[in-house]
């Protein structure tokens, strides 16, 4: 089934307008509340392979469409389109964040964030060569793990003190004992197969106080795909996103010796939930000098990640400046120290 | 052989012309003469005065003022009296072991140099093998003495920290020519790691970097120690004496007030 959102006023084709939050129509200007919009895709149900091919229901097209799409425009008029059963029973997202940075706010937050990198090129800097930004609901899975903690370490505290002629060291030794509970929420792991993951992690935070009710119209003139991995198969990279801060965590309550060794560390982290949502990345194709370079943006914070080109020139005019600057203060340190200062 | 009475060299002569002087009639003559020898061609290569003494008791004097007075009353050094010496004493009355640097040998064989030079050659002493010693301490010290210590015109192996040391010793020396130079080399390498360092940094972190840390998705309210134990086993003690004031930190200044580094102990 597609969804297709006709201005009630003139008929016009609406889309998700990221400044007012609402669906709106570019012709009247009319806006649609979107948290009010009647909608149940959970107890929808749709039977599977019914339809192999969707036309637009603006024009009648066929839409050309991959397999992942969830949203998408129509090639020939234009109109947001949302596949609504592939949004459904278990592919229907909890919770989605919408975009806050417009199309227009996202390019100029890109070229102000090209012309900030040190190491660009200069033909990179000006930003005036953006191929394309589409505007992207990615699926994520967040997920509540609970990590259950038990450590045993042998640890010592060390002193040492003076007294007569002699230097005495004394070694305290210790068993130490801690059983911590850890819970870990929201921890965000991108479930679409095409996105970079370390990208998708560098984007990371996104605003969860801004998480809403899925609704489709929020999808409305943007692009949008399903889940590829379902919750259970990306469990062990969110466990794998936080192992590190377990393990400092852990780390942290032995405060106050001066070595912990380990004897027995035993974490057992299990998922308490996970939520399906679509969170909004701009993401931004750019060319320069024949190679697409790959940006993406956060749609709430405005967070650019991506590798972008690095000017060996400018990589040399820095070394060459912190190498010559530098070697001018340890030289003025030692004229000083030469000096009789020291 | 009278030794001293032989040190016609004082102010009259502008090169030592012994460096040498058994006194406790520790080495053959042949040592003595290939010692004269290596003394005279590393003393060139260093323009220092690299003197061996060896002693039957000091006239109840410590050794460090014993050296100290040497200096003051033979004037050794390499082109002119009171110049560039290293000197080497050993007592075997009290079995007192003590190094000296001057003038240039002050700058470059600093005390912890000297440290270092008497803890190798220590062993060799006290089992009675003074021609090793004698040969390592001139030739360790030269290594230190000379700019460049890849053209020593010699076979001798120099031990391993040397290369560290060197840089440590580049660190440390502030005045004089060679210092200078060395020192410029040190702070080009520092310089030059640096900014690697940093513009790696730069590149790597061109892309984006992560914002996130564990205290981003930590739920804090339920996030807790909830049973913890700290049981005391046992307890060791070490004792272990104080360096002596007089071990290490030598160096001083002489009644004739001559400023040198040193470093002393026993074998």
């Amino acid at each position: 089934m597609i969804l297709h959102y006709k201005c009630p006023n003139c008929g016009g084709d609406m889309s998700f307008n990221a400044d007012t939050g609402s669906l709106s129509c570019p012709s009247c200007g009319n806006e649609e509340n979107i948290e009010n919009y009647p909608e149940n895709l959970m107890s929808a149900s749709f039977e599977e392979n019914e339809v192999k091919e969707y036309h637009c229901d603006n024009c009648g097209a066929v839409l050309l469409t991959e397999a992942d799409t969830t949203a998408t425009n129509c090639s020939f008029c234009g109109a947001g389109i949302v596949i609504a059963d592939r949004l459904a029973g278990v592919l229907a997202p909890k919770k989605v964040i919408p975009f806050t940075i417009s199309k227009e706010e996202a390019i100029i937050a890109f070229r102000k964030w090209c012309r900030k990198g040190l190491l660009t090129p200069k033909g990179f800097m000006s930003a005036d060569r953006i191929k394309s930004i589409t505007g992207m609901y990615v699926p994520f899975w967040l997920y509540d793990l609970n990590s259950d903690v038990d450590v045993t370490a042998s640890c010592t505290k060390v002193r040492t003190y003076t007294s007569g002629d002699y230097i005495y060291t004394e070694t305290k030794y210790y068993e130490a004992y801690r059983k911590i509970n850890l819970d870990y929420v929201k921890i965000p792991v991108d479930a679409s197969e095409k996105m970079n993951d370390e990208l998708m992690d560098k984007l990371e935070p996104f605003p969860y106080e801004q998480l809403k009710d899925f609704k489709t119209p929020y999808l409305a003139g943007f692009i949008s795909e399903k889940y590829n991995y379902t919750d259970s198969a990306l469990l062990p990279r969110a466990k794998d996103k936080i192992s590190d801060y377990v393990d400092s965590f852990v780390h942290s309550t032995f405060a106050g010796y001066h070595s912990i060794h380990y004897r027995d560390k035993n974490i057992d982290t299990r998922a308490v939930r996970s939520d399906y949502v679509l969170l909004p990345v701009w993401m931004v194709s750019y060319d320069y000098e024949n190679q697409e370079h790959i940006f993406a943006m956060n749609g709430q914070t405005g967070k650019v990640v991506g590798k972008p080109p690095i000017s060996k020139g400018k990589v040399a005019l820095w070394f060459s400046g912190i190498a010559a600057s530098s070697f001018l203060a340890l030289k003025c340190v030692s004229f000083f120290m030469g000096g009789g200062f020291f | 052989m009278s030794i001293f009475s032989g040190m016609t060299v004082k102010a009259a002569s502008e090169n030592q012309k012994q460096f040498v002087f058994d006194q406790a009639m520790l080495l053959t003559d042949t040592e003595r003469t290939e010692l004269e020898s290596l003394a005279v061609e590393l003393g060139e290569e260093t323009e220092t005065a690299l003197l061996v003494l060896t002693l039957d008791g000091t006239d109840g004097k410590d050794i460090k003022k014993y050296v100290e007075d040497y200096y003051d009353d033979e004037a050794p050094g390499y082109d002119q009296p009171f110049g560039n010496t290293a000197i080497l004493a050993i007592d075997m009355e009290q079995r007192d072991i003590y190094l000296a640097g001057f003038k240039k040998a002050e700058d470059n064989l600093d005390n912890a140099t000297l440290d270092y030079i008497r803890e190798q050659i220590t062993p060799a002493l006290s089992e009675g093998d003074y021609f090793e010693a004698f040969s390592t301490f001139m030739h360790e010290s030269a290594y230190y003495l000379v700019d460049d210590p890849a053209n020593l015109e010699n076979d001798y192996d120099y031990s391993g920290i040397a290369d560290s040391r060197n840089e440590y010793i580049e660190g440390n020396s502030s005045n004089g020519m060679l210092g200078l130079l060395s020192h410029w080399g040190f702070q080009l390498i520092v310089s030059i790691v640096l900014a690697g360092i940093v513009v790696s940094i730069m590149v790597f972190q061109s892309g984006g970097k992560v914002t996130v840390n564990g205290n981003t998705y930590m739920d804090k309210r339920n996030s807790k120690i909830i049973n913890r134990h700290d049981r005391f086993i046992r307890k060791t003690v070490t004792k272990q004496r104080k360096p002596q004031n007089n071990s290490g930190g030598g160096g001083g200044i002489t009644g004739g007030g001559h400023s040198h580094s040193g470093s002393r102990g026993k074998f």
